[in-house]
């Protein structure tokens, strides 16, 4: 606990001002849920990560009275949506409020003319499409953990889109938001101030910077989204490959087609073909001529998929690609959130299957440099296999992440047998995660396209990454929050305060 | 193949693609040493919350290890209540924090209150759709919640409601579903007055205490049907309550006690086969008493709903009197998400004429619950009224007038939350009763001591 009790009932007094008694919660269990989310954490740590409480406001008004009593009291803020992240955002360091927008979820507003949705950052994707499903739209924001996270983490983080090739990611589909500044002031961050402007050339352009700084500069509260019509076609094949040299190379093909209903592809390589072949018995078969898997995804019309997957299907098999059938391809791709969460399976080098934390790491990086990185960090985590069973290898995705081909997201998954985490597991993990970044940065590629990089480990990093950049970041948390309160201790912004009048 | 051929140059096995215990695996790979990991310390002198945490770990664990929490939005209570405590993964978690010493049962005891037991989040878990239970890890979240309770219990932790409603119950054999109004064991089979059904056979009709007391109309729309069919059956001569419910709210022993008197009692009438038409007691007596008993529960259990469906397929009952009524059904929770029953309902509902027939998919449903069952009522009875309301308002948007459940327990807070949006709630039984030209009797709502004259 970071503040005293008598600080505790000062702030649950103030709190009183703003919110009713049930959305102030201040129970252990409470505070013990709301200090997890899904990457693999030292679990032995677990009372140093705990906030003093939790809130579940309503409205952004709530949202901005949480904000100023803290700002005034000097308690950090923490805000939480689905606390899916794997980078930690939601996760408090210091203690203080776990703002938790899940009673946030309404839908406000459907403009059929516009195409626009106006929702509290607490709906999930997968929710707010049964509501549009009824009027033939969806919003086409699709991470992995589409069924749970929600549109306000989308923003903290600024996620990436399984369908993005075609889309666009969470930045490209959220048009403005509502926003709590640290300070407590609420302001509209949209292109321009439009509500439901999609492209705007006045002022500095400012959604960008309010978007991915994972809760360290506000709060996203409401935001209004951009839809499209709900596709009428999926065509999803699942092509095998003898060898990951063919399989990298038929990606790139694809991606560099410029097919319009193209939504992305999925190269998996050797490692990952031999982590699904553990399951054989239980899910899908890979003869053992298989090393390489790639898949297309396109959506649109009918009319449209159908001569689009024609070509693709003829670049693949140009490539060496055989055709993994309809009902291998469909179930696959159906299953691509859940095949996410493959936890449960991890295996001792022996063999034992034993609990273990899915995690990955991720990066942006150019197409070509691709197999370079993939030999890259699985040498790492091959060096942390060597020294225990508490980590295993789950092999690599890589996912184009724009229609054009020019980057990756590229993760390398790995089990975590959390039980067996101490502190000399935790530093040799923290400084795997340094080495995978640094592999990222060495071939001019970006630490994370997807999660954030605000975790122990990669974080170190970021200044590197970023140069003059990163002083910027300094000089926009100095000014935006003044007293430090928005989520402390997260991408080395404390180093903000270091110097001058505010240290 | 499980291992690719190692390149030359390639330092060792770790170095290359493998699966992990495969057989023809090199020697070597079986050789590291390990820095870290080391087998689970073994306790000598536990303490009871070590002794339950050795347990659940694993169990808990593998939804911890997972964390993805694609149970949330299926689950009834966090649709209501968006509280991440009570959410099927903070069920575990609690546990993985209680066998790391940070929370003790004292303190996690009153949040497994919030939980219907209802299993959408064990279908929806990346686990259980995933690899079935290929790796027996299948998250079993309803075990958690209800073994949670019981160590509770057993560590003396009781819920106020809970506590007054089991010591009512064990009192009168039955539990208190009419509140203050008392009753006894010689009422438990007022609701069949004028039926004329035997007591004892080979067959009997079990009827659970909401439906013997409460909406005595169900049950006396199953045994005219029975009777109309020609099936034979009779009535328990001394049914208790099955225990079910306290064993859903962690009072173990008196759930037992009550099992061995039931099994005892058929074994004294000679009966083979347990008619059910409450899918409550079709998991006690599927799921609870096998437990309990071993081989030795070897008596056939038929759930009504299944029959009946069987005797229209055979042309042995045939629906002809015209309902007209726009419905929607309401998958019970331990019919569809834990019995996977829900194809006979629907043969049923399609098999009487004058029906206008809005179904939902059974998948879309596991996020539907009633929000009557594990406990919840009597502890939260707001919590249920949210739930039971938020599945009016899904039917509402059908536009139906009616909705049909086929579980007594649904059927109080269902009826309740229907009236804000004028639907009615209808038994299925009822309603095939009605359209085998069945004047039924009885009540729906308690009323005259539950007793149907």
């Amino acid at each position: 606990m970071t503040v005293t009790v008598e600080a505790l009932d000062e702030l649950v007094t103030a709190l009183r001002t703003v919110l009713a008694d049930d959305q102030i919660l201040t129970s252990k269990t409470d505070r013990y849920n709301r200090a997890r989310v899904p990457a693999p954490f030292p679990v032995h740590r677990w009372s140093e990560r705990l906030p003093d409480l939790a809130v579940l406001p309503t409205s952004t008004e709530q949202v901005a009275g949480v904000v100023r009593i803290a700002n005034e009291l000097r308690v950090p803020v923490v805000p939480r949506d689905g606390g899916t992240g794997l980078t930690d955002g939601a996760v408090p360091l210091r203690g203080g409020i776990v703002v938790d927008v899940k009673r946030m979820n309404q839908v406000k507003e459907l403009d059929l003319e516009n195409r626009t949705v106006t929702v509290g950052t607490g709906i999930s994707m997968l929710k707010l499409n049964e509501q549009l499903a009824k009027h033939d739209l969806f919003y086409p924001d699709d991470p992995a953990s589409y069924p749970c996270s929600l549109v306000g983490g989308r923003i903290g983080t600024s996620g990436w889109s399984l369908i993005g090739s075609r889309y666009g990611h969470s930045r490209d589909l959220v048009l403005s938001f509502d926003h709590v500044l640290p300070t407590g002031e609420v302001m509209h961050v949209g292109d321009g101030i439009g509500h439901k402007i999609s492209k705007s050339s006045s002022g500095y352009q400012l959604k960008h910077l309010f978007m991915g700084h994972q809760g360290t500069l506000g709060i996203a509260t409401e935001a209004t989204l951009k839809l499209f019509p709900k596709p009428e076609a999926e065509l999803s094949p699942f092509w095998a490959f003898d060898n990951y040299d063919d399989a990298y190379r038929c990606v790139g093909a694809l991606a560099r087609a410029g097919v319009a209903t193209f939504a992305g592809a999925v190269l998996f390589d050797e490692w990952k073909v031999a982590y699904l072949r553990r399951d054989d018995e239980a899910y899908i078969p890979q003869p053992n001529d298989v090393r390489a898997l790639v898949c297309a995804v396109m959506y649109g019309y009918e009319d449209e998929v159908r001569p689009a997957g024609k070509r693709l299907f003829r670049i693949a098999k140009d490539h060496g690609a055989r055709y993994l059938g309809d009902e291998i391809s469909e179930g696959d791709w159906a299953a691509r959130h859940d095949r996410y969460a493959t936890p449960l399976h991890g295996r001792t080098k022996a063999g034992q299957v034993v609990p273990m934390s899915w995690h990955c790491e991720d990066a942006a990086v150019n197409y070509t440099n691709l197999p370079s990185v993939s030999r890259a960090w699985h040498e790492i985590v091959a060096d942390l296999r060597r020294r225990t069973d508490v980590f295993d290898d789950w092999g690599m995705f890589t996912y184009t992440s724009g229609s054009t081909g020019v980057d990756y997201l590229t993760e390398i998954d790995v089990g975590i047998w959390e039980q067996q985490l101490d502190d000399r597991a935790w530093e040799m993990w923290v400084k795997a995660k340094r080495d995978i970044a640094a592999v990222a940065l060495a071939h001019n590629g970006s630490i994370s396209a997807c999660h954030g990089s605000c975790r122990e480990g990669e974080v170190d990093l970021v200044p590197q990454e970023l140069g003059r950049g990163f002083d910027v970041m300094l000089d926009l948390k100095r000014t935006l929050d003044p007293n430090n309160i928005m989520n402390p201790g997260k991408y080395l912004l404390d180093r903000a305060y270091e110097t001058g009048p505010h240290a | 193949m499980t291992q690719l051929d190692r390149p030359p140059g390639a330092p060792d096995p770790v170095s290359v693609p493998f699966t992990p215990g495969m057989r023809d695996n090199p020697d070597e790979l079986a050789q590291f040493g390990d820095e870290i990991a080391r087998d689970p310390e073994v306790k000598h002198d536990p303490t009871p919350t070590e002794e339950f945490t050795e347990e659940w770990r694993n169990a808990s664990y593998n939804c911890f290890s997972s964390g993805h929490k694609f149970c949330r939005e299926v689950c009834p209570v966090m649709q209501v209540t968006r509280n991440e405590s009570w959410t099927p993964t903070a069920f575990h978690a609690n546990v993985v924090a209680m066998d790391k010493g940070e929370l003790s049962i004292e303190e996690v005891a009153g949040d497994y209150v919030n939980c219907t037991q209802c299993g959408a989040c064990e279908l929806r878990c990346p686990n259980t759709l995933f690899t079935g239970d290929f790796y027996r890890f299948r998250t079993r979240t309803v075990d958690v919640v209800k073994a949670v309770r019981a160590f509770a219990v057993e560590s003396g932790i009781h819920q106020p409601a809970w506590k007054t409603w089991n010591a009512r119950t064990d009192d009168k054999t039955h539990e208190p579903v009419l509140g203050e109004i008392p009753i006894k064991q010689e009422n438990v089979r007022d609701w069949s007055a004028g039926l004329d059904i035997p007591i004892g056979g080979e067959s009997v009709l079990f009827v659970d205490c909401e439906a013997a007391y409460y909406r005595t109309s169900v049950p006396r729309a199953v045994a005219q049907i029975l009777q109309l069919a020609g099936y034979e059956f009779g009535l328990m001569g001394e049914q208790w309550c099955c225990g079910g419910p306290a064993a859903e709210m962690g009072y173990v022993d008196q759930a037992q006690r009550f099992a061995r008197h039931n099994l005892d009692n058929w074994r004294s009438t000679g009966t083979k086969r347990i008619l059910v038409l409450d899918p409550h007691d079709y998991i006690s007596f599927t799921e609870d008493y096998p437990k309990y008993f071993g081989e030795e529960f070897d008596l056939e259990v038929v759930l009504v709903v299944e029959l009946f469906a069987e005797l229209i397929r055979e042309g042995r009952l045939t629906p002809s009197v015209p309902v007209e009524r726009a419905i929607t059904y309401h998958d019970p929770c331990r019919l569809n998400k834990r019995k996977g029953v829900w194809k006979e309902p629907r043969e049923i509902l399609r098999s009487i004429p004058g029906l206008d027939f809005s179904d939902v998919d059974r998948v879309t449903q596991w996020s539907y619950c009633s929000g009557g069952g594990g406990g919840l009522p009597v502890e939260k009875p707001e919590l249920t009224a949210a739930i039971s309301a938020s599945r009016l308002e899904k039917a509402a948007a059908l536009e139906v007038d009616t909705l049909v459940s086929a579980c007594p327990w649904s059927e109080r807070p269902l009826s309740a939350a229907g009236e804000a949006v004028d639907i009615d709630v209808v038994d299925i039984h009822e309603l095939l009763a009605a359209s085998l030209g069945i004047e039924v009797g009885g009540t729906t709502n308690g009323s005259a001591n539950g007793s149907a004259r």
